[in-house]
């Protein structure tokens, strides 16, 4: 734990983090500074002038909170009259050029500066002359729309473009009230974060057109999740809704904060992975592609098991631990070889060193982890000899071409067991739907060996069941959560004190050897 | 301000002459960072080319190693950095307090009513461009006109008749 | 003490060809250099802090002081960054160095380098001198040439590079941190203090930046002692300045003089006194940022530091403007504002979105459709949008404005007409 100091905010004392700034160091306690440019991920700035205190006996007695590092007996005031005046004046001053189309904007209801004139300002307008004019709807690339004339200036979405990603697409150009973000011409946003700068933009100046006008925002329902674009793991919102005689679907992915792994942002893929979730879904049971019961179709299957005399078992690197753990039960009890062969889902030399990875599954580590076996060679092998797959969720059309898979499986009977469509649902022998990653909960090791627990955040309206209940309806002697985590504390040994949700939020370091001294 | 967002294009490649080529090389070694050669290079461009455009803007980018973006906000946000073509003649009155006092708007409105120059714009003829520009540093001898960067001081109607002749 | 000129800083300027290094030498120029290599920098530096010597850009602060500022053994290079931004309406005294006498501002830019051991100079010049920035240059390369600059300096072991950094327009680069965002290839916006150039300025390295005028008053200090320099003006505002007198007077132009004349005295004999027998109205001290003076107030003040405090003005950058009974203070307001919104660097909240707000509700008093509402919150934005930013930009304009609100408030309520005529009652009542 850093070094602690006492201080007064409107003479109360506090104790909190030495040397932070003071928008970050009360924050921590609960106390709300105002502020528009500052962003901890990107350092502060100063312009927006939103977070000026008071300090008694200070020199200067006015600063600006997010310069101004939290010190011993320092004397804040936030609620003194004279300084209540200079936020409502200073948001009079952010307000008078700002166009008043809340209703219009697709920002309202998560907006700083709507926010702050309802805690800050609440007086009408004295604006009587003319508002300065400037450009709207700017297609800035990357799926990022702006506009010129509710932006504030803060500056954010430049310096992330300058200093987050590098690649300094964007800029504040002119001076005065003149001022503006542009792109150069011809030299659009172009880097794989980009709508990183909407979540940033404190106003509604920056919108991602895949979601603008799609839902208000408060209409959202907000569920933490864990992205399975790729080996990061980033954290993330899922925000979701069922509208009225709809199912409940998502609309965005939003970052969310995790020192440990993604800190502010994650990637524009891994946001629009989204639409997996929503589209091409395997919905209905199929027996030798007629419309089937699942009764029906797990009675089927439990038949081609039964007469198989060499059964296979393939997993998604996408599975979770829980999944893996049922279905390497389940390969256990009928004496199945199970593979993780899954190379189609890397991409060579497609990651970064920020947060993108080659790895474009979720849980290759938790494989490994169960020594589940993902070689090629061993797959092919094991499948010229294997007369039924039985294929849990494994997009196989990503490691082989249809040509290739047509003549591979030709003599294979095949049960998919599958959330998504693809080439493989479509010559499957029985097809049984399987819920998505935002339907059920699950814990995942990442690419940093880092473990992380996520919970189910959708509820479909025919819910479906995820690969672990399936693996157990099959056979599988893994029939409930408690068996499945005895299962995993055998093979975690930092899990073997605790329970997951004990875990911490910022996901557990299996690489720290601390890691097994977690405690409940 | 007014709004200079509006780049122009010229649809051709930029690049410096030999002899800015040289004075670029040369200055660049005068500065700890590349960067510092936004401001100077903006400036050959103009010596060079009279004017601003979008091409030299991303040109001195590359060259420098530098984003666009960043040469963009210097050029915009300078504003003696021409974004378009001005007249031959490039007229700056100062229309700042000393010059104000002296009666710098009779010289405006004269080269207006008169000459045909409207503030902001170039004549059709494309022979004379006005542009009323903030305090020259000139207060003394106001008012002061500045023309293709020459000053005139003590300037009054009948003085740039005078000299409006002579601009050829 | 006399109301006359005196020739210190302007010894050379009338003198034929003193910006060439041949003529400036034979005046004198670079021959103090022995005499500063044979001293140790401290006591350069005490004897710039025993002269008085304060910083002539605007600001007043004792430029020996500044200087002890520096850290020392950072391991980082020291730089000096001369201000030649000259941009304050009505101030136009450093041009006259620039040009008459561009050698003196070298040597001291030698002076002060040697005092806070520096190696590496910048001369960050406005933009719109062009003819000026032509002959400084030329002196600077003569200054190479004859061994004054360079691998050493006049044959000592003490190497000095100094390169001209041409601005492009913008007055807020006389603020000094925009001028080192400026060197630095961006725009000119101010940076938030602390830290403060002398710690962390050009390039991350400690910065001193002096106004062209203080760093040529050095080579006298060198030459004849802070004792000498300190027998001008008076005792908090020693020296001499560099006055520039503009607007309505009869013989505008640039005079030095000590510190801690009578003012009204310098614009009557020094200036030949209000123009075409008019009456005066009221004086800007020292530059458009300063508040306006009436005549009653002006009777009492004294040119320096102290007397400007006392009057609720300030010294300033020594611009004096004149104005006359003719002069409309709406429209004077209007032009006033114009500049500092043109000039606002665009990054603080209150300065750049308040000054336009400010230029427009003066336009739309000077059209007849302004209240007395109006007023009162032009009156009001002056309080809230002052000190609340990075720089003090936006008080160099609130500050004047204030004062012309308080002084002239009756010329801005004769523009409202607190009577609407008919044509207008009827036009309300309609809805």
């Amino acid at each position: 734990m850093s070094d602690m100091v006492k201080l007064f905010v409107n003479g109360v004392e506090v104790e909190v983090e030495a040397g932070k700034n003071l928008i970050d160091a009360v924050g921590a306690v609960g106390i709300e500074i105002p502020h528009l440019c500052y962003h901890p991920a990107l350092g502060a700035d100063g312009n927006c002038r939103m977070c000026l205190v008071g300090i008694e006996d200070g020199r200067p007695p006015l600063v600006p909170a997010c310069k101004t590092p939290a010190q011993e007996g320092m004397k804040v005031l936030l609620d003194a009259e004279h300084i209540k005046k200079i936020q409502r004046d200073v948001m009079e001053l952010e307000l008078i050029n700002h166009p008043i189309d809340c209703p219009v904007c697709d920002q309202a209801g998560e907006c700083s500066l709507q926010d702050y004139y309802m805690d800050y300002d609440q007086r009408e307008s004295r604006m009587t002359v003319a508002q300065v004019n400037k450009n709207k709807k700017m297609d800035f690339g990357c799926g990022v729309v702006h506009d010129q004339e509710r932006c504030v200036l803060c500056g954010r979405c430049v310096r992330f473009c300058r200093e987050i990603t590098k690649t300094g697409e964007l800029g504040i150009i002119n001076r005065t009230d003149e001022s503006r973000v542009n792109i150069f011409p011809g030299r659009p946003l172009e880097n794989r974060y980009a709508v990183n700068v909407v979540d940033l933009c404190p106003v509604g100046a920056m919108t991602s057109s895949d979601f603008r006008f799609q839902q208000r925002v408060w209409f959202l329902k907000k569920s933490p999740g864990i992205c399975h674009g790729c080996s990061k793991g980033c954290n993330i919102t899922i925000d979701h809704n069922r509208q009225k005689y709809e199912d409940d679907i998502i609309y965005r992915l939003r970052p969310r904060l995790n020192q440990q792994v993604n800190g502010y942002f994650m990637c524009d893929e891994g946001r629009l992975s989204y639409k997996q979730q929503n589209e091409n879904r395997v919905t209905q049971v199929l027996i030798d592609k007629s419309e089937a019961s699942i009764n029906d179709a797990i009675q089927s299957c439990l038949a081609k098991i039964e007469n198989s005399s060499s059964p296979l078992i393939l997993v998604s690197p996408n599975c979770s631990l829980e999944q893996l753990v049922a279905i390497k039960a389940l390969a256990d009890q009928i004496d199945a070889p199970i593979s993780g062969y899954s190379d189609g889902y890397i991409k060579a030399g497609d990651g970064d060193d920020y947060l993108i990875q080659d790895d474009k599954s979720a849980n290759r580590a938790g494989l490994n982890l169960l020594e589940i076996d993902t070689t090629k060679a061993k797959f092919e092998e094991r499948l010229a000899t294997a007369d039924l797959l039985i294929n849990f969720d494994n997009d196989l059309s990503l490691s082989y071409s249809d040509t290739e898979l047509k003549e591979m499986l030709s003599d294979t009977v095949i049960i998919a067991l599958s959330s998504q469509k693809n080439y493989l649902t479509d010559l499957a022998n029985i097809l049984i739907p399987l819920a998505a990653y935002s339907e059920y909960a699950g814990s995942l090791i990442n690419c940093d060996n880092i473990l992380q627990t996520f919970d189910k955040a959708l509820s479909k309206n025919a819910p479906l069941d995820d690969a672990a209940i399936v693996a157990a309806k099959l056979g599988g002697p893994m029939k409930n959560a408690t068996d499945i985590f005895c299962e995993l504390q055998k093979l975690i040994p930092a899990l073997s004190n605790t329970e997951l949700q004990n875990i911490p939020a910022e996901g557990l370091n299996l690489n720290n050897s601390e890691a097994s001294n977690v405690t409940a | 301000m007014s709004d200079r967002s509006q780049l122009i294009s010229t649809g051709k490649p930029f690049a410096f002459d030999q002899q800015r080529d040289k004075e670029f090389e040369r200055l660049a070694k005068r500065y700890p960072i590349r960067e510092s050669m936004i401001l100077p290079s903006l400036w050959l461009v103009q010596e060079q080319e009279g004017w601003v455009s979008q091409e030299s803007i991303a040109y001195i980018a590359d060259r420098i190693g530098t984003f666009a973006s960043k040469v963009y906000e210097a050029a915009t946000f300078y504003t003696m950095y021409h974004l378009h073509p001005m007249g031959k003649f490039h007229i700056c009155v100062c229309r700042t307090l000393s010059c104000w006092l002296r009666g710098k708007q009779e010289i405006v409105d004269y080269l207006k009513d008169e000459v045909g120059i409207v503030p902001g714009q170039v004549r059709d003829d494309g022979k004379y461009s006005l542009e009323e520009v903030e305090c020259l540093g000139h207060c003394g001898t106001a008012p002061v006109v500045q023309i293709n960067g020459k000053f005139h001081e003590n300037m009054d109607v009948e003085k740039l008749k005078v000299l409006l002749t002579t601009l050829q | 003490m006399e109301v006359k000129e005196v020739k210190i800083l302007s010894a050379k300027f009338d003198i034929k060809n003193a910006h060439k290094i041949e003529t400036a030498k034979k005046h004198g120029a670079y021959s103090t250099l022995d005499k500063l290599f044979s001293m140790k920098p401290e006591e350069v530096i005490e004897e710039v802090k025993n002269s008085g010597l304060r910083g002539r850009g605007g600001a007043g602060f004792p430029a020996g002081l500044k200087w002890s500022f520096l850290p020392k053994d950072t391991g980082k290079p020291i730089y000096l960054t001369v201000n030649s931004d000259e941009s304050e309406p009505a101030t136009f005294k450093d041009r006259y160095i620039l040009v008459k006498d561009p050698h003196m501002m070298i040597e001291g830019i030698i002076i002060c380098c040697y005092a806070i051991d520096c190696h590496e100079s910048f001369i960050y010049i406005r933009g719109e001198y062009t003819s000026q920035v032509e002959i400084l240059q030329e002196a600077i390369d003569e200054a190479y040439n004859a061994g004054y600059l360079g691998k050493t300096v006049d044959g000592h072991d003490f190497k000095l590079e100094v390169t001209v950094h041409r601005g492009a327009g913008a007055y807020i680069c006389g603020e000094e941190t925009a001028l080192l965002e400026s060197i630095e290839g961006k725009k000119g916006q101010p940076r938030s203090k602390p830290p403060f150039p002398a710690v962390e300025g050009l390039y991350g390295c400690p910065t001193i930046i002096n106004n062209v005028q203080s760093i040529a008053s050095l080579p006298f200090i060198m030459e004849k002692g802070a004792d000498a320099y300190k027998a001008y003006g008076t005792e908090k505002s020693a020296g001499t300045h560099l006055f520039g007198i503009s607007g309505h007077v009869e013989k505008p132009g640039m005079y030095e003089l000590p510190l801690g004349l009578p003012l009204l005295q310098v614009i009557d004999t020094v200036a030949g006194g209000v123009w075409k027998g008019r009456a005066l109205k009221g004086v800007i001290p020292g530059g458009s940022s300063t508040p306006v003076l009436l005549p009653e107030e002006a009777k009492t003040a004294t040119l320096d530091y102290e007397s400007m405090a006392e009057h609720k003005t300030m010294f300033g950058s020594g611009g004096i403007v004149v104005l006359d009974e003719t002069v409309d203070m709406v429209e004077l307001v209007q032009n006033l504002i114009a500049f500092y919104h043109h000039e606002s660097c665009g990054q603080c909240t209150p300065c750049r979105e308040g000054l336009g707000w400010m230029l427009k509700i003066t336009e739309k008093i000077l059209s007849g459709e302004g209240s007395m509402a109006d007023i009162d919150l032009l009156r009001e934005l002056c309080d809230n949008i002052e000190m609340k930013t990075v720089c003090v930009l936006s008080a160099a304009c609130t500050m004047p404005v204030r004062s012309y609100l308080d002084k002239f408030r009756h010329e801005f309520e004769a523009y409202i007409q607190t009577d609407p005529s008919p044509h207008k009652k009827q036009e309300q009542a309609s809805p």
